[in-house]
This record gives C-alpha cells, sequence and structure tokens, in this order.
C-alpha cells in the first residue's frame, strides 16, 4: 500500500541547464521509514517538497505525483494541510509564535480547531514529548534541539499520516540529534507515521530505516535497504560515496575488504552491520574467522595497502601530520590563557571559572563540550571579540589572530563576492596591486573564482563557508579560531574542509576548533580539550581523550574498545588489526 | 507566570479592574477619592511585590505629577482664596487644589499601569484581542517577537564585524554612520532569509487554509464571572455617583465644601471597593496559605 509515489517526475528550475530531479520513480508504502541522502545540491530536498504540494519549487514540471490513490494535485486543500507535515532544516527560522505553548498552538489555529480540540491535542503531545517544564518559556530561550523538538510537535498537532523532513538534525548537537531522530521512529512504530527523512550524518538514523535512497545529479542511484545498499555503495567503490556510509559500517566493510584479499572470494553480499551492537559482533566472527585461516602475510604487502584503504577522498591519513616526538621538547606556546572568567551581565551566573588553556605552535586544539557549556563563549574572548571580566588571554608575540564564527551569514555586508574580497583586503592593509594579488591568491585557492559576482548569501553553505575562511585568513593570522566548523557540512565537503585545515597546518597555522564532532575532532586534532562546568575538564590527544570515555566517544572506539581500548578511528583500527595479523 | 491572586483571574475580569481604575481615576477628581485610590494601589502593589519597583519609579512619577502641581498656580490666577503673592501675582487656594487633583490623577494612573504590567502580560492582553481580531493579533504577536529577535542578532552581527573593522563605536560621526547603516543591511538581508523560512514554515503548518480561532490556556470559571459581575456592578454605580455629581470638588466658580455629603460616603465606599477589589483577593489567599500551614 503505497502513500506517496512519484512517477518519472522531472523537474527543471527556471534558468537551469540541467534538471534538478530527473525522472523520478520512486513510491512510498504506507508506515515505511525512509532515509533520504545524497550530496548537496542532489536534489533531496526539491523532491521531498514536491512531495508537500504548499512547497513546490516554482519551475517545469512533468511527470505525477500520486498521494493516497489520487494525484496529489487534486487532494482537498484541508487534508493536504493536515495530512502531509513538514519540518525544516533550521530550527529557529521556522518558529513564527514567541511562546512554546502558542507555537505549538499555531498549525491547529490555522485550521480553525475549536478550543477544546486544541486543548485536548496539546496536553496529549505535550506529555508525549515531555515538553510540559518548557510550555511557558520563550521560544529564543531553547536549545536547538528543543526548537526542533518543538517544531515538529507543532506539525504533529494536526496529525500527519506522512512526514516529510529536510535535513532535520544537520544544526543540532548529536546528543539532540540522536534524541530526535529516536523519536522519530516511536512516531513511526507507534503511530505508524510514514517518515521520509534526508540526512547527511546517518550514523544515526540508518539503523533506524526501513529503506535508504542515494540521490545523484537528479536521480535515484540507490534504493532498497540500509545494510543492502551500504554494501551496493562500498561494492561500487567510489571513495565519495563511501563517505556516507555510518563509520562503523565503513570500518567492517575495510576489514572484511582486507580479509577478503588473501581468499579473493566475496562473503560481500550479506547486508553490513549498521549499529555498534552488529559491528561488535561482526568483527567478533572477522577474527574468528582469520585465526582459522590463519595466513601470515607478508608485511612488505601491508605497508603497501594500508595507505590506500584509509585514504578517503581527502588523501593521507591525520596521523600523518602530527607530530611524532611529542615528548621530546617541550613545544612553544602560541597561546595561554590564564584564569579567564566571564559572565555576560552581573547578575548571570559566571560561564567561565578561572580557565586556564594552553595552545602550542602548529597543533589544531580541539575543544569540545556540552550544550551551552560556553565553548562559543571561551572562542570569542580567546579571539578578543570580547573582553572577560577576570583572567587573560596571552598571545605569543607577533601572533596575529583570525576568528571563524558558526554562522558564516554574520560575515557577509556586500552584494557580491568580489566587494567583500575588497573590503577584507583593505581591512587587512592591503592596496592596490597587493590587494589584487592577495584576493586573486584566495579566491583561487578556495575555488571562488567563478563566483565572483554572486552575492554570497547565494552560495550554498559549504560555499559560504568557504568564502568567510577565505575572508579571515586574508589577514594573515597566525592562529586560526573556528567555532563548529562542521556543522551542516555533507560529508564530502567535510572531507575538504579537513583538507583545507591540514594544507593550512602544514604553512604552520595554529588552529583551535569548537565543536561538537567527535569523529572529526578524533580524526584530525592533535589535542582534544573538555569545557565542563567553566573550566576545561581534560585535556588529552584523541586516543588518550576518548579512548578513557564510556559516552563521551567515537562510535569506531565503542565498536572495537573491548580489542584496542585506545583506538579511536578507523585508520587506527586498520592499523592494529593489520599488526596482529603479521603477528599471529 | 505566577498565577497567584489576582493575576490568576481571567484576564477579561482583570481588563474590566485595570480599565474601570483609569476611567474612575479619570472621572472622581475629588482630593478624598483621590488620596484613597491612591493608598489603595500602594498596598495593592505591595501585595504584589513591587514594593522595590514602586521605591525606584516613585520619585519619577511625583516629579511628572508635582510639575503639575507648581506650574498650575503659577499659570493660573482664578479664584476667591487668595494664599500669598509670588511675584505680584495671586497664587490662589484653587489653583493650587486643582493643581493637585491633577498631580494625583496622573499618580493613579501611573501606579495603576505599574500595576497592570505585573498582572496582564503581553499574553493576556492579545488574547483579548484575538478574540476580536484574530488575524490582525497574529500579525500583531508576530511583529512584537521580531523586536528582541532583531536586537538579539544585531548584537551578535555587531560582535563579529567589529573584528572586521566595521564598528559603529569608532571613528567619526559620517564614519559610525556608514558602518551603523551597513550593520543594518546585513541584519535586514539575514533577517529577510530568514522570514522566507519562516514563510515557507507557515505554509506547511496550513496557514491560510481556513479561518483563524484562537487558543489560549485561559477559561472563565464560577469565580471570575463572580468577580466580573461584582466589578462590573460597583463600576456602574460608581458611575451612576458621578453622573449625579458626587465625586466631583466643584472649584469655580465657587469651591464647594471638600467635606463629602451623607450620600456622597457610600458613594465613596462603593468606589473605594472598587478600587481595593484585588487587594481583598490577595489579602484572602495570604490568609489561607497562612491557615493552611501547620503551626511550628
Amino acid at each position: 500500500m503505497e502513500i506517496v509515489a512519484a512517477e518519472r517526475l522531472t523537474f527543471h528550475y527556471p534558468d537551469a541547464a540541467l534538471p534538478a530531479l530527473d525522472e523520478i520513480s520512486l513510491s512510498v508504502g504506507k508506515g515505511e521509514f525512509v532515509v533520504l541522502c545524497g550530496a548537496s545540491g542532489s536534489g533531496k530536498t526539491t523532491l521531498l517538497r514536491h512531495f508537500k504540494r504548499e512547497l513546490a519549487p516554482v519551475g517545469a514540471v512533468s511527470g505525477s505525483i500520486r498521494y493516497d490513490g489520487m494525484p496529489l494535485a487534486d487532494l482537498p486543500e484541508g487534508r493536504a494541510a493536515e495530512e502531509i507535515g513538514f519540518v525544516f532544516q533550521h530550527p529557529e527560522s521556522q518558529i513564527v509564535m514567541d511562546t512554546v505553548w502558542h507555537e505549538l498552538a499555531f498549525a491547529m489555529e490555522n485550521r480553525g480547531y475549536p478550543v477544546v480540540v486544541m486543548r485536548q491535542r496539546l496536553a496529549e503531545l505535550a506529555s508525549f514529548f515531555g515538553l510540559e517544564p518548557l510550555m511557558q518559556r520563550s521560544v529564543h530561550e531553547l536549545s536547538g534541539g528543543q526548537t526542533q523538538l518543538v517544531n515538529l510537535a507543532s506539525v504533529l498537532m494536526l496529525q500527519p499520516r506522512l512526514l516529510l523532513l529536510d535535513e532535520p538534525t544537520s544544526q543540532l548537537d548529536p546528543v539532540a540529534a540522536r534524541e530526535f531522530v529516536h523519536l522519530l521512529r516511536r512516531l513511526n512504530e507507534e503511530f505508524g507515521v510514514t517518515v521520509v527523512a534526508s540526512e547527511h550524518r546517518l550514523d544515526d538514523i540508518l539503523p533506524l530505516a526501513d529503506r535508504l535512497i542515494v540521490m545523484e545529479n537528479g536521480r535515484i542511484a540507490h534504493d532498497g535497504p540500509p545494510g543492502a545498499v551500504c554494501r551496493r555503495i562500498w561494492a561500487a567503490g567510489d571513495a565519495q560515496k563511501r563517505l556516507y556510509i555510518p563509520s562503523v559500517t565503513r570500518l567492517l566493510a575495510q576489514l572484511e575488504e582486507a580479509g577478503a584479499d588473501a581468499e579473493s572470494s566475496g562473503l560481500s553480499h550479506a547486508p553490513l552491520p549498521l549499529t555498534v551492537r552488529e559491528a561488535v559482533a561482526a568483527l567478533d566472527r572477522l577474527a574468528d574467522g582469520r585465526a582459522a585461516s590463519d595466513a601470515p602475510e607478508d608485511p612488505a604487502d601491508d605497508e603497501a595497502r594500508w595507505p590506500e584503504a584509509a585514504g578517503e577522498g581527502a588523501g593521507r591519513p591525520s596521523s600523518a601530520h602530527r607530530p611524532a616526538v611529542r615528548a621530546a621538547p617541550p613545544p612553544a606556546e602560541a597561546l595561554t590563557v590564564r584564569e579567564l572568567t566571564f559572565r555576560f551581565e552581573r547578575q548571570l551566573p559566571d560561564v567561565l571559572r578561572g580557565l586556564d588553556l594552553r595552545v602550542y605552535h602548529g597543533e589544531l586544539l580541539a575543544i569540545l563540550g556540552g550544550n551551552g557549556a560556553g565553548k562559543s563563549t571561551l572562542l570569542q574572548l580567546v579571539a578578543g571579540l570580547r573582553k572577560p571580566q577576570r583572567g587573560k588571554v596571552a598571545v605569543a608575540a607577533g601572533r596575529r589572530l583570525g576568528y571563524l564564527a558558526q554562522n558564516p551569514m554574520l560575515y557577509f555586508s556586500s552584494d557580491t563576492v568580489q566587494d567583500e574580497f575588497s573590503r577584507a583586503a583593505a581591512h587587512a592593509g592591503f592596496r592596490g596591486d597587493a590587494a589584487e594579488t592577495e584576493i586573486a591568491y584566495w579566491s583561487e585557492a578556495f575555488e571562488l573564482g567563478d563566483l565572483a559576482d554572486r552575492h554570497p548569501h547565494d552560495l550554498s553553505g559549504g560555499q559560504q563557508q568557504k568564502l568567510a575562511l577565505a575572508l579571515v585568513l586574508l589577514a594573515r593570522p597566525d592562529i586560526l579560531c573556528i567555532d563548529e566548523p562542521t556543522k551542516g557540512l555533507d560529508p564530502v565537503a567535510k572531507e575538504a574542509f579537513a583538507a583545507r585545515l591540514a594544507s593550512l597546518r602544514e604553512r604552520g597555522m595554529t588552529i583551535v576548533m569548537v565543536t561538537h564532532d567527535a569523529e572529526f575532532a578524533a580524526r584530525h586534532a592533535d589535542r582534544c580539550a573538555l569545557l565542563y562546568d567553566g573550566c576545561i575538564a581534560a585535556a588529552a590527544e584523541p586516543r588518550l581523550f576518548f579512548g578513557g570515555n564510556y559516552f563521551y566517544t567515537t562510535a569506531v572506539n565503542r565498536a572495537v574498545r573491548h580489542r584496542y581500548p585506545d583506538a579511536v578511528t578507523t585508520e587506527e583500527v586498520l592499523r592494529r588489526w593489520a599488526s596482529e595479523a603479521n603477528g599471529s | 507566570m505566577n498565577v497567584g491572586g489576582f493575576g490568576g483571574l481571567h484576564p477579561l475580569v482583570c481588563f474590566v479592574y485595570y480599565a474601570g481604575v483609569m476611567l474612575l481615576g479619570l472621572m472622581l477628581s475629588h482630593p478624598i477619592y483621590q488620596l484613597a485610590a491612591i493608598a489603595l494601589l500602594a498596598v495593592l502593589l505591595l501585595l504584589q511585590r513591587q514594593g522595590r519597583q514602586l521605591a525606584r519609579t516613585l520619585p519619577y512619577y511625583l516629579l511628572v505629577g508635582g510639575l503639575f502641581a507648581v506650574v498650575n498656580p503659577l499659570l493660573s490666577h482664578r479664584g476667591r482664596h487668595i494664599l500669598f503673592y509670588f511675584r505680584d501675582q495671586p497664587i490662589t487656594l484653587e489653583a493650587v487644589l486643582y493643581g493637585v487633583m491633577t498631580m494625583m490623577a496622573i499618580l493613579t494612573i501611573l501606579l495603576m499601569f505599574v500595576s497592570y504590567r505585573v498582572v496582564m502580560t503581553t499574553d493576556k492582553f492579545m488574547f483579548l484581542f484575538s478574540a476580536i481580531l484574530p488575524q490582525t493579533a497574529l500579525h500583531v504577536w508576530m511583529t512584537l517577537r521580531f523586536i528582541p529577535l532583531f536586537a538579539r542578532r544585531f548584537q551578535q552581527i555587531e560582535l563579529i564585524q567589529r573584528a572586521r573593522g566595521i564598528d559603529m563605536r569608532a571613528g567619526g560621526p559620517v564614519r559610525r554612520l556608514r558602518n551603523g547603516a551597513l550593520l543594518l543591511r546585513i541584519l535586514l538581508t539575514w533577517s529577510l532569509e530568514d522570514a522566507m523560512r519562516t514563510g515557507d514554515s507557515m505554509k506547511a503548518r496550513g496557514y491560510g487554509t481556513a479561518r483563524r480561532t484562537a487558543y489560549y490556556p485561559y477559561r472563565m470559571d464560577r469565580r471570575d464571572r463572580l468577580m466580573l459581575a461584582l466589578l462590573g456592578a460597583l463600576l456602574l454605580l460608581a458611575l451612576a455617583g458621578w453622573w449625579k455629581g458626587w465625586g466631583l470638588l466643584t472649584l469655580y466658580p465657587r469651591m464647594e465644601p471638600i467635606r463629602l455629603a451623607p450620600w456622597e460616603w457610600v458613594h465613596f465606599a462603593i468606589s473605594a471597593l472598587f478600587v481595593g477589589m484585588p487587594i481583598l483577593i490577595e489579602a484572602r489567599e495570604r490568609y489561607r496559605w497562612r491557615s493552611s500551614q501547620p503551626n511550628v
């Protein structure tokens, strides 16, 4: 029984040469939980918007869309509004009213429900979502995760049968994202709501989904059960596509591939494991198989293979540029933070309480911490944007700071990318030819040359971030402070960003990065620091930092902790696995 | 939201009360009535824990009101009872009294608004408003939300752009102005883009597909209806008395004695009861709390 279906759906945006959707045929069954993935611009959002009539983009359409057995166009207005719900990417932008209860009632008010009905549904959903303590709160006091929860609840007030979500967790921290995704599963299981969600980060959502659809250039590239689709993507061998696969799944695929090489046959038709639990079991099976076959390998052969297997789009594994001899000479400090104390207003409690932090030359320091722990505030203090009440931020002599905020929209003050560059060059003190050379250099390095005449707001999220970073780098800083750079980026863009950071570091840049992304920090940082209760609670290199944690660690580490307790990245596990194989 | 005491009543009841106090405060101009009203409102504010707020703002209120009390006798010299001469100008008792009464009327209104702000939150006012005009009320709501939202965004933009050399607080006036305009432009571009997304979110939730209703978590219960009837009756009686000329101190052409006539005392009691009604409610609730606590 299908609830919504597209047949040979083709869509062109006005003035676009290539179709955004190209002959899409797709049928979603009642009660299915479907995940849509694909690079930015692959047509995920366009497809989702076509399923919600009120949001269908303007352009040339051909083909048809059916909803519940009738053409979507014939669906009465009221049913269309109630039965098909849509949740967007940005939590704050969706909010219309100012208090939580009012926002929740908004959709029902629009549909003209009597007060009795509204009160009943509000009571019911507030308790299901656990929103009672928040009902009277102003919407802007909520965290991103709570706001997105309110958005979802407000849509559910109309009791939709089909729920469409456009990257609903991309702006949330990992804990909130996981909670949100599990709530979706509950809605799907307990109420039979059909869910179609597009997502970049599949680690959390994929184990819960019935079906994974991978889009590519407006077409459906893969469609099927998640484990099987992951297997097919892996088998296809495209390094960029492989990045979409959850990290534990990728790990197992790589280990399996390594083992299968020897036997040259493939057990590679079974679905890949998606959860840590399945991965632990699969790992044990692989280890047993290896012990049984007991085929000693040539170490030279290994040397050639492993870097290849670990290379994921961006090139070499990050451990390559970690200083190998860390213990020998104490590295010079680029930046020292002493007893930093800060609060926003006199009556409010301290955000930071006597915080001490050292940043060494040339290192990448990742600062992690919970929601509202004050990570962004710390970074703004370090970058000199705010003044502390007490304490000091000492920058090594002759070093300059650059700061990149979380929201690149805050940067753009001009109508074109070119103007933006000129302004930044002028502020950095470049005149005439020098300015021209600098601008040419950075727009070349960041592939922004073709976009010179575009409005900064018309760029994609990844491009906006590149531009903002280029503008900061134009002033030639030695220490770069970056706030949540990987938020909302698709895996390919994230990998490209990691490569960019690596090339900056080769030129001696020191980087302080605030992030929620444990995977990213584990792979690319030299040291990780945990901000808790206004202080740095722990600071160590990633394998010590994450290896000791039970919850706050990477999925890979959780899968292999009984075997290699301090292996936190795929590369590390692969190396250990290989050396074990050689040793045996 | 503290829903205890007078603020716990239905918004309509509260609104009728404040509207009534404002009406009576403006219409009943008699020093005894006015003194009573000011005293009652002050007690109400203390019960509503606004003592500190009152102490902080009272000097300004007195200054504003006092201005009338001082300026009026200097400008107006009507009246028969000349108190003294100030620079050859007669200062009359009538003019002084008139000024003082104006001052007290203003004080009554100002004190009423202090209490109004505590009890009638925007929520409650908009509830009453949207019962009449649901569509307009929605637009007002959205606009009201934008003001603090823009302020917060502007702070963020200022923080980031200062590091890029766009600073409203440095340089000459022209430069400041130019930078300020630039910051505003960033705010507008950002907000317009955001508003487009908000528009999508409204469309997705059925905006404009039916006649809007308004949901509010307030219900008119028995106590609210009783209180509304009581306040309504008292207000009507007080207004009827005003119609008969009670509660007014005639100053011109001939000043009447300041003492109240016997029937006027009844009218005074009714008016005072109206103004003091919230005090009774607050006091009753406090007594209930105290008597329900075990004696320690």
